[in-house]
């Protein structure tokens, strides 16, 4: 069920860039989701089958003698993404809970 | 950071061709024949009548309000230990080398019973306690409270207590104002049926560990220099242009008091299958404040016992004191504005000491009987020391469903104008 509800985001996402685009009319699109999305809202708000325990920020941890090495490599041009591909320094991956 | 060479360019994206999977490093479980080192947690427990030292009494229970035992005839009040301070729990996690364990950590032995048998020490009798729902009963004849404090390997006795701080009074508003909330699209039968004063006091079993660890994760990460829109064709595109730096992290990392549920009916946390989740996503307990165990604190309420042992637990502890650490980093790596992308991560961990505790809950359960004969168990739980609250509620789908299918017509309906009038 998460990923109907990231479908939905996914779909109003791609329906928000598309309505963004210069040619117009598009932003009418917008609304084509809203059932899936207004499912996808009330199902998580009854259910909460996403919400866990964040333990990767909620522990006390303190770190102590720590080195840091930077090195720059190279400049890049021209990516297209926002981010770092394969950037993985959120990833959680000792969660418990599972969808399916 | 270095300075950035303007002679070393590149205009390689870095989105080019596959990215390399990071290589995590196993935490190095305890080796099988290393001997752990035991702090033994009921030093001077005793089974048996616990009497109330001021008139002698066993009708002993816990005062939420205080957080302390009372006595019911003569009122008087008193508290066990504190666990961190009498098992100094609360030590320098640098110092620790090796595996620790309290005593009431012990490993599960199978052939141990779970119904045991105590002979009542007031009239002789013989009575039996079912260690699977708590660690007391009462003489069936001379009516005295019989306690169990002293362990057993058989995981009904941990290590350190957590004492109910919220009141069941205050659980019960916290719940109904939950379920309040979500009425409209609440099951019919289940709005019949939900009455939370029928929550229960619940002690679940968990472990609580520290560890002592040395990290070095090494990767790539990207610093963004600048953004800028570019025409092509009729569409506006944007682009960023970055810096890409080798980044290294060494550290020492002390993870204080990480939990990790000790029951393998709790530790099943598919959302598919039950509601387990819910009473995970109510952590973190102050476990801080724990005492030494005492059965006179679960008068009243109901257990649940340990059965998982440390070889199943230590996975889920370490990859989850892994997950710790490469977010307690981050803080070193706001430069990075893009990300990083860790390709090793190595966790050593030096030292770890694993105590079993109870912490309480209050737990409502709803049994939904679905179609097929089928039922689904759905929780709203309050953390009896935080108040923090979570909860399932069964759904109307027949309803939500036709509402959503109203929006979803409505929706299509707006979206069909507004591209008409090119909106």
């Amino acid at each position: 069920m998460s990923s109907l509800m990231d479908l939905s985001i996914s779909a109003t996402q791609v329906l928000v860039a598309s309505g963004s685009s210069d040619d117009g009319g598009n932003i009418g699109l917008l609304f084509l989701a809203s059932g899936f999305v207004f499912y996808g809202i009330v199902y998580f708000m009854y259910r909460n089958v996403d919400k866990r325990h964040k333990h990767e920020s909620e522990t006390e941890a303190t770190l102590h003698n720590q080195q840091e090495r930077d090195t720059f490599v190279k400049s890049l041009k021209r990516l297209s993404q926002r981010e770092m591909a394969g950037a993985n320094n959120r990833d959680v991956r000792g969660s418990l809970r599972k969808f399916f | 950071m270095s300075a950035v060479d303007p002679n070393n360019e590149a205009t390689l994206p870095s989105e080019v061709g596959s990215v390399p999977e990071p290589v995590v490093e196993p935490v190095p479980e305890p080796a099988a024949d290393a001997a752990p080192q035991v702090i033994n947690t009921d030093g001077g427990a005793k089974d048996g009548l616990a009497k109330c030292e001021r008139c002698g009494a066993t009708e002993i229970a816990l005062n939420v309000a205080t957080g302390m035992l009372r006595c019911s005839f003569c009122r008087h009040e008193w508290s066990s230990d504190n666990a961190v301070d009498a098992f100094d729990l609360n030590g320098d996690i640098g110092k620790l080398v090796g595996l620790t364990v309290g005593s009431g950590s012990a490993d599960i032995l199978p052939s141990t019973e779970e119904v045991l048998t105590f002979k009542c020490s007031a009239c002789g009798a013989e009575v039996v306690i079912d260690t699977n729902h708590g660690t007391q009963a009462r003489c069936h004849w001379c009516r005295n409270k019989l306690s169990m404090n002293q362990q057993v390997p058989n995981g009904a006795v941990p290590d350190m207590i957590l004492p109910f701080k919220v009141t069941k009074e205050a659980a019960v508003s916290k719940i109904s104002a939950f379920v309040k909330k979500r009425q409209f699209f609440a099951h019919p039968k289940f709005k019949q049926e939900f009455n939370a004063e029928n929550v229960m006091g619940v002690y679940l079993p968990y472990m609580v560990v520290d560890i002592n660890a040395h990290a070095v994760l090494t990767g790539q990460g990207e610093h963004q220099t600048r953004s800028y829109t570019v025409k092509n064709g009729d569409k506006d595109e944007t682009y960023y242009d970055a810096d890409l730096y080798d980044v290294e992290r060494e550290f020492d990392v002390h993870i204080n008091d990480l939990t990790v549920e000790s029951s393998s009916a709790r530790l099943d946390q598919n959302a598919s299958q039950n509601t387990n989740n819910i009473i995970n996503a109510i952590m973190p307990f102050d476990v801080e404040n724990s005492v030494r165990y005492d059965s006179n604190y679960l008068a009243g309420f109901t257990s649940e016992r340990r059965d998982s042992n440390l070889d199943e637990l230590s996975p889920i502890a370490h990859a989850q004191a892994q997950d710790v650490v490469r977010h307690r980093v981050n803080d070193t790596l706001k430069f990075y504005d893009r990300g990083v992308r860790w390709h090793s991560e190595q966790v050593d961990v030096a030292g770890q000491r694993w105590v079993s505790a109870y912490l309480p809950v209050w737990l409502y359960s709803y049994q939904q009987q679905k179609s097929g004969g089928k039922s689904f168990l759905h929780y709203v739980a309050v953390n009896a020391r935080t108040g923090e609250t979570m909860g399932s509620v069964p759904i109307n789908q027949g309803k939500l469903l036709l509402v959503s299918g109203v929006v979803q017509v409505v929706g299509t309906i707006a979206a069909i104008v507004l591209t008409v009038l090119g909106i």
